[in-house]
């Protein structure tokens, strides 16, 4: 009786995952088989599938270009400006997160509150001042304005994961290397962030993918239509007249991509980190 | 002597570590919000370098404002509609995936993926996936029968209702993550003594889960609501405020004002006002958590 009732709770248990699975992944499954459709499937009637599946949407975004259009310069942009985020972002986080780890300071606490505070700040009220410093210093339609916003948005939150994961070595391992007269310059770099690797790699994938999908921030900053980032070639296909849906949804999927192989392999380290944050709150 | 400079020295270099994060908050996050406030008070003509010191016309002038009040109202419409829904949702998910079974990790990130990939991805297709006629929603809905008309998703009536479906979404991957942090700092063995003891698994949840998880639920309602209410892309891309204003939040508002009408002040002014609510906000949710403390 007991075993019955168990296994149909069961049951209804993997089918509220199924759905739970399917509402959150089958909208990006949806755009990444519509892809594939040619132009006439993609401005009838919507069918899930591709009934003649052809690459000529990713074809065509990715090589016809117009003037003010040239999505293979975008995603390389975007790379370049991502890749320069990611490096920014885990020199910055790797210090302050062995700082605040392994060394007293005066307020530390408060500090690491205040850096929590970064989480619920309103980055709307960012936009006019740091369009109006940036512009004074004369970094307008620079990447360099972008990667300072972005490292900014991103390394407090990438700064808790680490101080997570430097928490968790426990520190006998440096102590031998301390006897040894090695400075905490040398075991920062020798001992702690070999040993926290996931880490690195975690803050890495994160601030990338915070920088590879931003939007308001480069749609303000950058005025020059050759230095487009990826997701701004896509903002400015909806804004065309006739909006090409067909290759909206390839773009899409350069967009979606990256941030899949990206995210999938660190996902772990990532709640992990996220939750340490949160739960000492 | 010399030990001692020497000491004084490590000590001091020790600061070198967190010393680029400090300057990097205080340069994108102190700085600009003291500007902010400070500009709030000035007239400034975009692109010009000074503006004129008008005292608290720009106050003056967005409270006068019907349009004001309207984002306002919108924006704790949004706000607090979506925390509800995130918040309900995200309690069931995580009580669903509490368990342990075969993938949940990969259950997990599945999850989250709403959250992770970029916004821009989404709502750029958005619009077509939501067509009237030959969007999926639509004919998926009506080949089930659950409507007869095809359903104009981002029309005046239906846009606000959309965009919170939309970013419920998007959020609830979050809220599950934190309620299932909270979850799992209860022990197991309450559930098994309780389950001796003939209690089931609703009975559990509300009266072990719940109360066990109280302070996590108020506290990831309190992000929510923050996150949510200062949504600015999400809406902006794809209705823009619109159709008329029915979508317009402030920090819409202070977007329009500012790259479209090139109102400086008045923007900076409408910022220092949402920051001034978010204030208000965490205060209620700070004293809200003590009181809870000392009971």
């Amino acid at each position: 009786m007991k075993g019955k009732s168990s296994k149909l709770g069961h049951i209804i248990r993997n089918i509220v995952v199924v759905i739970i699975l399917l509402s959150a992944t089958g909208l990006f499954v949806y755009i990444f088989v519509s892809a594939f459709k040619p132009i006439d499937e993609v401005m009838t009637r919507a069918r899930f599938l591709p009934l003649n599946p052809t690459f000529d949407n990713f074809y065509r975004i990715l090589f016809i270009n117009t003037p003010s259009r040239n999505f293979l310069r975008f995603i390389s942009n975007s790379l370049f400006i991502s890749l320069f985020t990611a490096l920014v972002t885990v020199i910055i986080s790797a210090l302050a997160g062995y700082g605040f780890s392994r060394h007293k300071y005066v307020g530390k606490n408060t500090v690491m509150k205040l850096l929590l505070f970064v989480y619920v700040f309103p980055t709307i009220i960012l936009l006019v001042p740091m369009f109006r410093i940036f512009s004074d210093i004369g970094i307008i339609d620079n990447y360099v304005s972008l990667i300072i916003i972005y490292a900014a948005l991103t390394a407090p939150f990438c700064t808790w994961i680490l101080i997570s994961f430097f928490d968790s070595v426990p520190p006998s391992i440096e102590e031998a290397a301390k006897i040894d007269g090695a400075s905490s310059w040398v075991i920062f770099t020798r001992v702690l962030l070999p040993l926290t690797t996931p880490g690195i790699i975690t803050v890495i994938a994160f601030s990338f993918i915070t920088a590879w999908g931003e939007s308001t921030f480069a749609g303000i900053f950058i005025r020059t239509s050759m230095k487009n980032t990826v997701t701004l070639g896509l903002v400015d296909f909806t804004a065309d007249q006739y909006i090409e849906w067909g290759q909206l949804l390839a773009g899409s999927v350069f967009v979606i991509v990256p941030v899949l192989l990206l995210f999938l392999p660190v996902s772990g380290n990532f709640v992990k980190g996220f939750l340490s944050g949160a739960v000492k709150e | 002597m010399r030990k001692l400079r020497r000491q004084t020295r490590v000590s001091l270099s020790k600061y070198l570590y967190i010393l680029p994060l400090i300057v990097l908050v205080l340069f994108v996050y102190v700085y600009p919000l003291i500007r902010t406030i400070i500009f709030s008070f000035y007239k400034i003509p975009f692109g010009q370098a000074v503006g004129e010191f008008i005292g608290f016309e720009n106050y003056i002038n967005i409270v006068n404002n019907f349009e004001f009040w309207i984002s306002l109202r919108n924006n704790f419409v949004w706000a607090f509609a979506n925390l509800v829904i995130q918040l309900t949702i995200a309690t069931i998910i995580a009580a669903f995936l509490n368990a342990e079974f075969k993938g949940k990790n990969l259950a997990l990130s599945a999850v989250l993926l709403p959250w992770i990939i970029p916004t821009v991805a989404v709502a750029s297709v958005i619009r077509w996936v939501l067509l009237p006629h030959l969007g999926i929603v639509n004919v998926i809905l009506q080949d089930l029968k659950v409507i007869g008309q095809p359903i104009n998703f981002l029309s005046t009536e239906n846009a606000m209702m959309t965009l919170i479906s939309l970013s419920s979404w998007r959020f609830i991957p979050i809220g599950v993550l934190l309620v299932l942090a909270a979850i799992q700092t209860i022990p197991k063995e309450i559930y098994e003594s309780t389950r001796v003891d003939g209690a089931n698994s609703i009975q559990q949840f509300f009266f072990i889960t719940y109360p066990m998880v109280n302070k996590m639920l108020w506290f990831t309602g309190f992000i929510i609501f923050v996150w949510n209410f200062n949504i600015l892309d999400l809406i902006w891309l794809i209705t823009q405020g619109g159709p008329g204003m029915v979508t317009q939040t402030l920090p819409i508002m202070v977007f329009r004002t500012a790259f479209r009408t090139m109102r400086l002040g008045e923007s900076s002014a409408i910022a220092v006002i949402i920051a001034g609510i978010l204030v208000c906000v965490g205060i209620i949710y700070f004293s809200v958590m003590k009181k809870g403390e000392k009971e």
